[in-house]
């Protein structure tokens, strides 16, 4: 029992940390920028302590805490290392962002490492309840965060939206988790996969319909098709470091529970896989239909997280029962993470006062000013097209590989179509930066974190795809 | 450092490169940069021809785990194809930082990147390294045309890439595709070309992965109807990208229909092959007439490019060993003569600030030895006996008489619109009266004239003495159609008409 604790300590920092911070703020004693580097010594120290091995006795892969209500392994493990380091980068950019623009206030970072905590509790939780709980921690922060810069009218229609379409989406979870407990009489993970596995998913109504409901409420929090209309003016209206979060680490989160849920039982992922090659299929060109016509680079970074989201839809078809595949989901999470953040970085310092840049033709001319932040730019797009030698492409292999190793041919050639698509999109950045000349002096005031954010993560870029992974 | 040549050469370029466009540099000592390492590159290569033993199969190999989760390898080799090719690179590259000496310094960067990847993508041997390579080799391009190329460049830019880039991708699929069969077939990963050519493929899917790998080859070659983005990316890219692009890039299309397609793909090949000829002599014969009717030097030069590369996609699909082998010399000799049109293009675009064919004329009076060299190369580009030209077009047309009588007399007839539109052109520019622009036109400089010497000579030699050469090549040529007779035998194979077989001999 007493190393049931050693999984949980990064969560147990990251929670502490913020009650301090808290506190912190409540006394209004320590400086903004403290409380961002205090933010990202919490996230370093949790990825640390993550990174270390469970302890000498506690080898198993695979562990169960507090009666299964949580559960641990290689999976989870990763998936926090990610939310994690989504964290630190967002929290470091931060810091050149609200150099240039001043709604900050201490108690965005207290919510920022609050909504990190629930994200890691939602890798790990494996019973329903846990998941609300910690879906509602995460969706509380990041509401008040979308909405943080009060006085833009743009910010305050995208909380709007978001409040009420994710209240709606909770509201669909806790129906699912209801009728599951009543037909299962359990809201543990491990329970209702016995029980669809004795008595199949069709027979009970409830437990169909419970299943139903939940995975919906899912599918909205990582904006599938047809749930993805909200993405794109949330995105726009928060402010570009809560953006770069939402994109990344509460995706992975979703997914990490997605994944989790839809690998209880054979039967019950089979039953859904035929509506999920359709969603896949039509989150995958919604999204790029959206992004192709934007003009705005957050609103085409949001679409593309659609299509993004299309590309992890088809590796969890993929996913086989064998636990080895969801390597593929961690894999490009971290290379669409990476590569996201990066240009989040990059914009929270190029973005100028009150992200007065913000779309293709403000950044026009860019490599002729900055050409190292015009070239980690591109960097980025090219990782988020899929063009070797970068992470984006490695992704892309694994998902592609999966996807007609599990027979999902059909599934693979749509896929390489829609990058077809999204390479327009992405090259019409780069051939804005590059291939115009620069009218703009692309000043550059404010700390050097989120310019060396952006190195680190230009770097992170091919360095993870050097990572190997098992198929 | 000689067992590893192979990885000097492909990434010493590379290296260079991305070190020239960090730094800041001036623009003379890039190009001094660049000079120097392509001569390096250049000096390999020779010692590469000469170490060469042209006994058949894969020398100078390298193979190295990447992946081994996937089987992915690094993977590297030359035969007697992929060396000609090689070496075209290495040894036209040098010129170009001779010759062309007015570009930018990340211009002379990206053409580094650009060798280092083509390189690569000759030398690869396993699929996913040279899918890395192939597009490694399109970007620095992309920059180029984009950033220093013409007035017109945007338009030309997005066409270039979004064709290639779309064809590339259906090609990953395809070679992901070729992985899990392999995988399912033999129980392990591999990506490596000499074990996936051991694959059997049928049904649909294989037609379906054939048609990736054509699509991404027939965009880069280019063969008609895929041809549209090239008049435009040639005529707005900067001289030196034109160059490589026709000269050398154009030919990994080729080259790599040979290499992969061939051995992995032989019964649909042979299925398609018809029609891909067919392909091959309309671009030919469509792209000539273009040709002819253009006012635009470079442009004209563009579809006079284009429809050579008719003439050596033709020359791959005939399936037998005359015309491969004619099409492999064709490669070198195509790349020499049009890479010296584009870079005299390019020299008189500079000079007399037009590439308006009425504008010049009388060109010949004033640089004689421009007049000649010029001369030269085109007559090889139009195949003039005597010139390697002839060599290659005369083994390719006698083997495309060989496997269907009407393509081979088309072609070997259609091969007189060549003449026309090179030989008109050139009167114009180079004949008539002098005008005041052309009147101050200045002969090429001592040092142009050496850099140029060489490749000339050359032309000329492949064209009297082709013998060394194709000595080098027919042993990996006889390879590689090996693949291709054997899926001709099938009996009862299902589409497979009277005309599709290659006779047997």
């Amino acid at each position: 029992m007493t190393c049931d604790i050693v999984p949980l300590l990064p969560l147990g920092i990251v929670g502490f940390g913020a009650i301090i911070l808290m506190l912190l703020a409540a006394f209004e004693k320590i400086h903004l920028e403290v409380a961002a580097v205090f933010s990202m010594g919490v996230f370093a120290l949790a990825f640390v302590m993550q990174l270390l091995p469970a302890g000498p006795d506690n080898l198993a892969p695979y562990t169960a805490l507090f009666h299964g209500m949580l559960v641990t392994n290689e999976f989870t493990k990763v998936a926090a290392l990610i939310i994690l380091a989504c964290g630190f980068f967002t929290a470091m950019s931060s810091t050149s962002y609200f150099r240039l623009n001043s709604f900050c206030t201490l108690e965005f970072y207290c919510l920022m490492i609050f909504a990190t905590f629930g994200m890691l509790l939602l890798t790990m939780a494996h019973e329903l309840i846990t998941v609300f709980i910690s879906l509602e921690i995460v969706s509380l922060s990041i509401y008040v965060l979308v909405g943080y810069n009060r006085k833009s009218v743009t910010s305050a229609e995208a909380v709007l939206k978001y409040l009420m379409l994710g209240a709606f989406a909770g509201a669909f979870f806790t129906m699912g988790a209801a009728l599951i407990y009543g037909a299962v009489k359990s809201t543990g993970f491990e329970a209702i996969a016995s029980f669809i596995a004795a008595k199949g998913l069709v027979q009970s109504p409830a437990l169909l319909a419970g299943v139903f409901f939940i995975l919906f409420a899912l599918m909205f929090k990582i904006a599938a098709f047809p749930f993805h209309a909200w993405v794109v003016d949330v995105y726009d209206g928060a402010s570009v470091p809560v953006t770069g979060f939402m994109a990344t680490a509460l995706k992975t989160a979703i997914f990490a529970v997605l994944a989790n849920f839809l690998i209880l039982d054979v039967g019950l992922k089979d039953f859904w896989l035929d509506g999920l090659f359709y969603i896949t299929v039509f989150t995958l060109f919604a999204g790029n239909l959206i992004a192709i016509g934007q003009n705005s680079l957050k609103r085409m970074l949001a679409a593309s997280g659609i299509v993004h989201t299309g590309y992890l839809l088809i590796a969890v078809i993929a996913v086989s029962s064998n636990t080895i595949s969801g390597h593929i989901i961690l894999f490009y999470l971290a290379a669409y993470a990476a590569s996201t953040l990066g240009i989040f970085a990059a914009l929270s310092y190029l973005g100028g006062k009150d992200e007065q840049r913000s779309t293709f033709d403000d950044f026009k001319g860019l490599a002729k000013v900055r050409p190292y932040s015009a070239a980690a730019i591109t960097i980025f797009l090219l990782s988020m097209a899929g063009i070797p030698p970068t992470a984006g492409f490695m992704g892309k292999l694994y998902i592609i590989t999966t996807a007609f190793q599990a027979g999902q041919t059909t599934l693979a050639v749509l896929g390489i179509v829609s990058s077809i698509l999204s390479m327009w999109y992405y090259l019409r950045l780069i051939i804005s930066m590059y291939f115009h000349e620069a009218t703009d002096p692309f000043e550059i005031v404010g700390s050097p974190f989120a310019p060396v954010c952006t190195l680190i993560l230009a770097a992170c870029v091919f360095a993870i795809s050097l990572f190997p992974i098992a198929i | 450092m000689f067992e590893h040549v192979l990885s000097t050469m492909i990434f010493l370029p590379i290296l260079v490169g991305l070190v020239l466009l960090l730094l800041p540099a001036s623009q003379g000592a890039a190009r001094g940069t660049g000079l120097v390492a392509s001569g390096i590159i250049l000096i390999l290569g020779i010692r590469l021809y000469f170490g060469f033993s042209g006994a058949g199969g894969m020398e100078f190999s390298e193979i190295r785990d990447l992946l081994p989760s996937l089987g992915i390898s690094y993977n590297l080799g030359v035969d007697g194809i992929s060396l000609f090719v090689l070496l075209t690179g290495a040894v036209l590259y040098p010129l170009v930082f001779l010759v062309m000496t007015n570009q930018s310094k990340g211009c002379y960067a990206n053409l580094l990147i650009t060798q280092g990847a083509m390189a690569g993508a000759i030398c690869a041997g396993d699929l996913v390294l040279f899918y890395i390579f192939w597009e490694l080799m399109l970007l620095p391009i992309f920059f180029m045309i984009g950033i220093y190329g013409g007035p017109k460049r945007l338009p030309a830019t997005i066409k270039i890439m979004l064709y290639t880039v779309a064809g590339s991708l259906l090609m990953l699929a395809a070679i992901i595709y070729l992985g899990v069969v392999y995988h399912t077939q033999f129980g392990e990963w591999s990506f490596s070309a000499a074990k996936l050519a051991g694959l059997e493929l049928h049904g649909g899917a294989a037609v379906l992965a054939f048609t990736g790998f054509m699509l991404a080859f027939a965009i880069k070659i280019p063969l008609f109807p895929l041809h549209t983005w090239l008049p435009d990316a040639y005529t707005e890219a900067p001289p030196a990208t034109t160059f490589v692009l026709s000269a050398i890039m154009a030919k990994i299309g080729v080259y790599a229909v040979i290499r992969y397609v061939i051995p992995t793909f032989e019964a649909e090949f042979a299925r398609y092959a018809l029609l891909l000829a067919c392909s091959g002599v309309i671009g030919m014969i469509y792209c000539g007439i273009a040709a002819i009717g253009q006012k635009d030097i470079k442009r004209l030069l563009a579809f006079s490019s284009a429809s050579h590369m008719g003439i050596l996609a033709l020359g791959v699909f005939c399936m037998n060993i005359q015309a491969l082998t004619g099409t492999i010399f064709q490669i070198v000799a195509h790349a020499t003569s049009t890479g010296v049109l584009f870079l005299f293009a390019g020299m008189l675009e500079e000079r007399m600030q037009t590439r308006n064919i009425e504008e010049l004329g009388g060109i010949a009076r004033q640089a004689p030895i421009f007049a000649f060299f010029f001369a030269v190369a085109l007559l090889a580009s139009v195949g003039l006996p005597g010139t390697s030209g002839f060599i290659g077009e005369f083994l390719i047309i006698l083997g495309a008489v060989k496997f269907h009588t009407a393509i081979g007399v088309l072609a070997g007839t259609t091969l007189i619109i060549g003449v026309c539109y090179m030989l008109w052109m050139f009167q114009r520019v180079f004949f008539e009266k002098t005008n005041d622009r052309t009147a101050g036109f200045k002969d090429l400089t001592g040092i142009e004239a050496l850099a140029f010497l060489p490749v000339i000579l050359l032309i000329l030699i492949m064209g009297i003495y082709p013998q060394p050469f194709i000595a080098k090549i027919e042993p990996a040529a006889k390879e590689q159609i090996a693949f291709v007779r054997p899926a001709a035998q099938v009996a009862n194979y299902p589409v497979l008409e009277k005309g599709h077989v290659p006779e047997q001999k």
